[in-house]
């Protein structure tokens, strides 16, 4: 028998350990989350910003619920093996909220969550105009989440963010400040929402006094993983990533098709071909259903492929049988 | 017709409108059955009944939405439906008009509280300034899709800033396009009397048992003048009792079914599933499955 695989936030910690920068790239949904894991990467970053304009269409100004945040965070966790790191906003609300966030958060499947002192309704941390609460009253949300992942799950990644740094009335000092305050407060890791040169983030490395999360977006710098390194960034991010592609390639194809006409698809096409992913049935998982299908259905149930047009999955591993026989 | 449309047409005929709050299809269905005219979705009740959880802010628009689709779906009744503070500031009053317009829903209320919110009857509740909440309410009428769909301001002022700014607030909201007026938990009958007397708008009383507004009944509230009465604890302070007596009964007994003294009719599955609609289905089936 084979042991169950520890939890995702059992297995972010372990990737954590090894003191190496993690890269998280972000995904948006099932699908871009299924797309990173493929190209090689280890764990992933679901972004908030990506949900409210994936999911809903609309921008990142506080209008995702919490209840449609985890539920896309449950589909992305149940698609995938690496360990998701989920955007949680402010918590939707006061401690109370918060406390409930990561209960539900932690039911979803994912290793761990940020959650950030703006104040309630929050906006993209890259974006002018926000605001922060009282560090007193962050302080007690943190605390509350503290309490809620010790009880439901300990290894559940608490991640604090602060917005103080470019917040209406902040400062890099008052976000140090804070990031260590929620640091005492109970949370794993610290992520200073938007640095803007490497010296800041430099600043941030040393003044914070516990591991660093680095949002490699917007207005913050872009650094190399040797970079990184030397600086002991503890997680990198970078939210946008399947967000920006999906919308430059979607929309170039359409305004081909829109200009070329209809057979502008069959173009595009000649050149996915030889792609690693140009089967997409195959990628989409009908392979792993056939395989499904001969070990669990009835014999007579596969009658249903003679004689029917379309895509034909092949079962990729041998039936339990043919195993036996082998040996 | 839409339930929009069909409350609006009851707001306009004279006499007041109850509506008794139900916290879930099944009471839903039961205020339906009564003979009600409208039916309430109380968020304390949703809170308790869908979470488990008390009033505090807790449920999200989306959970309040979900639950409203489910509760005007299964009746015919319009739904008034507590959609709190509007879970956020004037941007998530604009989607929370748009979901729960979208969930089949013939009006909600909004209150001025600080977001997340506490029930209107318990202390600690806080209230935004009178000129933020004025735009909300502005945003929320502005953005209705269905001119029918009815907008309630609510302001839980009372309890906070005292009766005069609640009534100032009340017509300062129906100037920024309520079209009923909420004050909520007014503490005495004469206070209920002021209500009506000073603010110009159509009222909407809310009747808790156990809560900070005495006992008025509707006769009454129809003689001072109210137009709508929602009574949000009516269902589930009756069903608590009941089902912790059959809890206890069960308890005792060891059986669910009725024996001894006090022990009751049967409600069979049937029984039960006539209250949730059963004869109609039947019907349908009776009518689109082939006879054998």
């Amino acid at each position: 028998m084979t042991a169950l695989a520890p939890r995702a936030s059992t297995r972010l910690r372990a990737l954590l350990a090894r003191g190496e920068p993690l890269v998280a790239p972000g995904c948006y949904n099932a699908l871009t989350a299924r797309l990173l894991e493929r190209a090689g990467f280890e764990a992933l970053y679901m972004t908030g910003y990506g949900t409210s304009l994936g999911l809903l269409g609309m921008p990142d100004a506080g209008l995702a619920t919490a209840t449609e945040m985890h539920l896309n965070a449950r589909y992305i966790a149940n698609a995938v093996a690496a360990p998701l790191i989920a955007d949680a906003d402010n918590g939707y609300g006061n401690a109370i909220n918060a406390l409930r966030t990561v209960r539900e958060y932690a039911q979803t499947g994912v290793a761990g969550i940020h959650l950030e002192d703006q104040v309630v309704p929050k906006r993209c941390g890259h974006v002018a105009g926000r605001e922060v609460v009282p560090i007193a009253e962050a302080v007690g949300k943190i605390r509350a989440a503290d309490s809620a992942r010790c009880a439901v799950d300990p290894d559940f990644v608490l991640i604090a963010r602060t917005d103080a740094r470019g917040a209406h009335g902040g400062s890099l000092d008052e976000a140090i400040r804070r990031a260590n305050a929620y640091l005492d407060a109970g949370a794993d890791m610290a992520f200073v929402e938007g640095p803007t040169s490497v010296d800041e983030l430099r600043r941030i490395r040393r003044e914070v006094k516990g591991p660093i999360l680095y949002n490699q977006t917007g207005v913050s710098p872009r650094l190399g993983l040797p970079e990184l390194r030397d600086l002991g960034v503890a997680v990198v991010i970078l939210p946008g990533l399947a967000l920006r592609a999906t919308i430059k390639a979607v929309y170039d194809l359409a305004v081909a098709l829109r200009t070329e006409g209809p057979l502008a698809e069959q173009a595009f096409d000649q050149g996915f071909r030889g792609h690693p992913l140009a089967n997409v049935h195959a990628f989409a998982g009908f392979d792993q259903v056939r395989e499904w299908e001969r070990d669990f259905l009835p014999p007579e149930a596969l009658d249903k492929y003679e004689g029917t047009v379309g895509y034909r999955p092949t079962a990729a591993s041998p039936s339990a049988d043919q195993k036996d026989d082998a040996r | 017709m839409r339930p929009t449309t069909r409350l609006r047409q009851l707001l306009a005929a004279p006499g007041i409108v109850v509506a008794p709050g139900a916290y879930d299809g099944f009471s839903a269905r039961l205020v339906e059955a009564a003979g009600y005219q409208a039916c309430y979705m109380t968020g304390a009740g949703t809170a308790a009944s869908h979470l488990g959880q008390p009033d505090l802010g807790l449920a999200t628009l989306t959970e309040m939405a979900d639950h409203a689709r489910h509760l005007a779906a299964a009746i015919s009744l319009p739904l008034i439906a507590d959609a709190d503070t509007g879970y956020g500031n004037a941007l998530n009053v604009v989607r929370t008009v748009r979901e729960y317009e979208r969930a089949g829903v013939a009006g909600l209320h909004l209150e001025d509280q600080v977001a997340p919110k506490k029930c209107g009857h318990i202390a600690g509740k806080q209230v935004i300034p009178a000129k933020e909440f004025a735009e909300k309410v502005r945003a929320a009428s502005e953005h209705r899709t269905d001119d029918d769909f009815v907008i309630i301001a609510r302001t839980d002022a009372r309890a906070v800033t005292g009766l005069d700014d609640a009534i100032e607030r009340g017509n300062r909201y129906a100037e920024a396009g309520a079209d009923l007026i909420f004050v909520e938990a007014p503490q005495s009958l004469e206070e209920i009397e002021r209500v009506t007397r000073e603010v110009k708008a159509p009222l909407l009383a809310n009747m808790v048992a156990g809560g900070r507004t005495p006992a008025v009944t509707v006769k009454e509230l129809d003689r001072l003048g109210f137009k709508l009465v929602i009574f949000p604890g009516v269902c589930m302070a009756a069903a608590i009792p009941a089902i912790e007596a059959a809890l206890e009964r069960l308890r005792t007994a060891g059986t669910d079914w009725p024996v001894g003294p006090g022990g009751g009719p049967v409600l069979g599955p049937m029984d039960i599933f006539k209250k949730v609609g059963y004869d109609w289905w039947h019907a349908i089936e009776q009518r689109y499955t082939e006879a054998p």
